[in-house]
């Protein structure tokens, strides 16, 4: 008896043809789904959930301590970028969670009563923080508003750990022949790694006046006592990325 | 005339109250009065006499309760315990006022006062925001308008019935329509509108933002709505269908500002056309996203919704644009007023394939509401200072289908407004099909047609042929090919183009409905084939149908 066997291409082309396919047809001009298109959404700026990205940058302010550790202030500050998430509580409540990292800079002025790190001078003189903080805050929003994210005052408190610190100072001329001579010290035993402290955001839209305090001290135990508490205050700007 | 306008319903009154706080901050508000107590109205001296004599066609009270003015005791007591009254309004029997959250509260204990509502500034924002053809427009005077865009001119208004409203001398003679507009600079030197001015055809104007009868400043979208309306090219093409009708020119918004923009503008220039005898309102704009979700297009939640319909209870017909956020996946949907159950939303269509152009937005409203009613072009070619362009939007295609209106108005002037409303809908090409991108499609004179046969049902196109699965739609052999017809020879052609506009190859449109007849879900397909189109049974939801149009002839098939 001999058997018929048609080729596999043929029989699945044929299979295809038969099973019944959704719809299938012509060119399709237009399509919708209002089931799904009308569905509320849970993500946006005023819905349940809302992410998005931020830069901003914070001026150091507000004075040492005491003597020996003055600043240069529009050189000394803090430069940001992260994440905001923020879910809606109820009406105008929300509560949010940001991770961001932070670059903070301490310009250091060479002055005679200097102490921080050491009294010497030099032509410039930095300690630095390259840090990864958490912040979760609670948000009020005010006045009516559909799916933007409005007008809002958040408060927070925010902590967090440096990856790297390290201070730098550049003299001028250098040692030996050169014009300049750079040092880096890394992972300064004297600078505080963990960091945390309160903050208030005053928004509208992607643009927010922002201000932090740090609670924390800047330097460790291993600091001479003499060393003054670094300026705690941090003002400035935001820009949400949306 | 500034007197006249002074003493118009709605006008921004301002007082200043002697007890203001040095440095108290404001904030606005609504305050909603209890009654109207001792008010009356002269009906005669109050409404024009067009207004009057569109209250007796629709055979309308010739004023009711929400014509009495508000009660001037609580105005002066408003006035006295806030900051400034910005708007007094009779139809709501309530003002907006600014006031700090001290004058607020003692406005709520105030006697006949219902409610203090916090009134927040937003932008009223074109809801349909001209859109440049092809990426931003170069600085300087327009270019000339090329062959294609003097055809679209052509046939923006001829895709409608332009020339059986004209042999029938309906181009809205007899009619007055608001323009509500974000500005109509240019409008009274272009010459697209030498004609209205000449015969005075803009019978008034007014300002709601700075307070002046002087509107032709501002922007110039509503000189391209205009021209949508009743505007003319140098070749005499009418742009719009109505440049016999007269005119209301409503400055109610300004273009990206917020210190002005807020929705009262509208609700007074409502009021204002109330009076002023409008027929028909067009307003392009809507609020979107920046105040609403698209959940609260309901028709009952913003101002300028309940002000339309209100508009629409004194026998005005509301026609708004659609929107242009059909491709704004964080919107999408029909903004506000537009969401108004009684105002007439129109959607924008392709000119090449009079399908749904993506930027307009879709339906349905809140509720699966029908959502858009009718669509005209969304690309149009209108007037700009300094020329003519061709510029993209539902903006334009409202307008369109506003002088559409005001000429099927013209034919049965005594036609309540809602009935006009559903004999509009019923002039759709694809009624009684309908769907959320298109509503009932592109309106046909030949539906107003006063003289000559009646209609007859068209004949069926198509067959359902349902297997043990699968429900399949079958074009029928006659249907199925384009019978030969002649072009217009040159002889046929008008001062104002081709009397006859081919319209492109008809598709099919489907839709699957539940049985409370929500479109779940809905297509257009271009038929190549006869055998155009299977259904699974399982995809049909309980009770529901499957729908169908082709070639004017719409059948369902229920499932089993």
């Amino acid at each position: 008896m001999r058997h018929y066997k048609p080729p596999f291409g043929l029989l699945a082309l044929l299979l295809a043809a038969a099973l019944p396919r959704p719809a299938a047809a012509q060119q399709v001009l237009l399509r919708a789904d209002p089931v799904t298109d009308t569905i509320p959404a849970r993500y946006g700026p005023n819905r349940a959930f809302y992410q998005h990205l931020f830069v901003g940058y914070t001026a150091v302010a507000g004075a040492p301590a005491g003597p020996g550790a003055e600043l240069r202030y529009l050189q000394s500050g803090e430069l940001f970028a992260g994440l905001r998430n923020k879910w809606r509580v109820a009406g105008p409540a929300a509560v949010g969670l940001d991770a961001r990292f932070a670059y903070l800079r301490y310009q250091l002025r060479q002055t005679n009563q200097k102490l921080v790190p050491t009294p010497q001078l030099h032509h410039r003189e930095t300690l630095n923080l390259t840090q990864l903080q958490l912040e979760p805050f609670a948000r009020l929003s005010f006045g009516r508003r559909g799916n933007v994210v409005g007008n809002y005052l958040d408060v927070s408190g925010w902590g967090g750990w440096a990856l790297g610190a390290s201070h730098r100072y550049e003299d001028r001329p250098g040692q030996g022949q050169g014009k300049r001579t750079l040092v880096k010290e890394a992972r300064p035993a004297y600078l505080h790694r963990w960091s945390w402290g309160l903050g208030a955001r005053l928004g509208s839209g992607r643009y927010a006046l922002l201000a932090r305090y740090r609670l924390a001290d800047s330097f460790s135990g291993s600091a001479p006592a003499t060393y003054p508490e670094l300026p705690r205050w941090l003002l400035g700007l935001e820009v949400g990325v949306f | 005339m500034i007197l006249w306008l002074s003493g118009l319903v709605g006008l921004p009154a301002t007082a200043q109250s002697p007890s203001r706080p040095a440095a108290a901050p404001t904030a606005r508000y609504w305050v909603t009065f209890r009654d109207k107590a001792g008010q009356t109205l002269q009906p005669q001296t109050y409404f024009t006499a067009a207004a009057q004599a569109r209250r007796r066609r629709q055979h309308l009270p010739a004023f009711d309760s929400t014509d009495l003015p508000v009660r001037p005791d609580y105005l002066a007591r408003v006035q006295a315990l806030s900051d400034t009254v910005s708007l007094v309004s009779r139809w709501f029997n309530a003002v907006a006022c600014r006031a700090t959250p001290a004058q607020a509260a003692r406005l709520r204990l105030m006697p006949g006062v219902r409610r203090v509502e916090a009134w927040p500034e937003r932008p009223l924002l074109p809801a349909a925001t001209p859109r440049p053809n092809t990426g931003p427009q170069p600085a300087g005077p327009p270019a000339r308008l090329s062959s294609a865009d003097r055809a679209l001119a052509h046939r923006q208004t001829a895709v409608l019935g332009a020339a059986e409203f004209r042999r029938a001398g309906q181009q809205g003679q007899g009619l007055r329509i608001a323009v509500f507009d974000v500005g109509f600079r240019g409008t009274d030197t272009h010459p697209a509108f030498a004609h209205l001015l000449r015969r005075q055809a803009i019978v008034a104007t007014y300002d709601f933002l700075r307070r002046s009868p002087d509107v032709f400043r501002g922007g110039t979208h509503g000189t391209e709505v205009l021209a949508c309306l009743a505007g003319q090219l140098p070749d005499s093409t009418f742009l719009g269908l109505a440049p016999e009708a007269e005119f209301l020119l409503a400055r109610t918004e300004q273009q990206g500002r917020e210190r002005y923009a807020e929705e009262e503008a509208w609700l007074a220039a409502a009021e204002w056309a109330d009076r002023n005898g409008a027929d028909i309102i067009n307003s392009s704009l809507g609020y979107t996203d920046r105040r609403y979700f698209p959940e609260q297009m309901n028709g009952r939640t913003s101002l300028v919704a309940r002000a339309a319909a209100l508009a629409v209870h004194k026998g005005m017909l509301v026609v708004n644009a659609a929107g242009n956020a059909g491709d704004d996946p964080r919107w999408r949907t029909i903004g506000t007023p537009a969401d108004a159950d009684s105002v007439l939303t129109v959607g924008g269509l392709d000119p090449e394939t009079w399908l749904h152009l993506d930027f307009s937005s879709y339906g349905p409203a809140a509720g699966g509401r029908l959502k858009p009613n009718l669509a005209a072009f969304g690309v149009a070619v209108t007037a700009v200072p300094g020329g003519f362009e061709r510029v993209e939007g539902t903006s334009f295609a409202s307008p369109l289908v506003a002088g559409f209106a005001a000429c099927a108005w013209q034919q049965q002037r005594d036609l309540p407004v809602m009935a006009l409303f559903a004999r509009l809908q019923q002039a759709g090409q694809l009624y009684p099909y309908f769907d959320y991108a298109h509503g009932y499609g592109l309106p046909q004179a030949a539906a107003f047609r006063p003289v000559g046969p009646p209609p007859t049902l068209p004949a069926p196109t198509f067959d359902f042929i349902a297997a043990d699965s699968l429900v399949s739609i079958i074009i029928r052999p006659e249907a199925g090919t384009v019978p030969a017809y002649q072009l217009p020879l040159l002889a046929d052609t008008t001062a104002n183009g081709p009397a006859a506009v081919a319209a492109p190859p008809a598709p099919l449109y489907w839709q699957l409905r539940t049985a409370t007849g929500f479109i779940v879900r809905y297509e257009v397909l271009e038929v190549g084939q006869r055998a155009v189109l299977r259904v699974p049974l399982r995809q049909l939801p309980p009770g529901g149908t499957v729908r169908a149009h082709y070639r004017g002839y719409t059948a369902s098939f229920v499932a089993p």
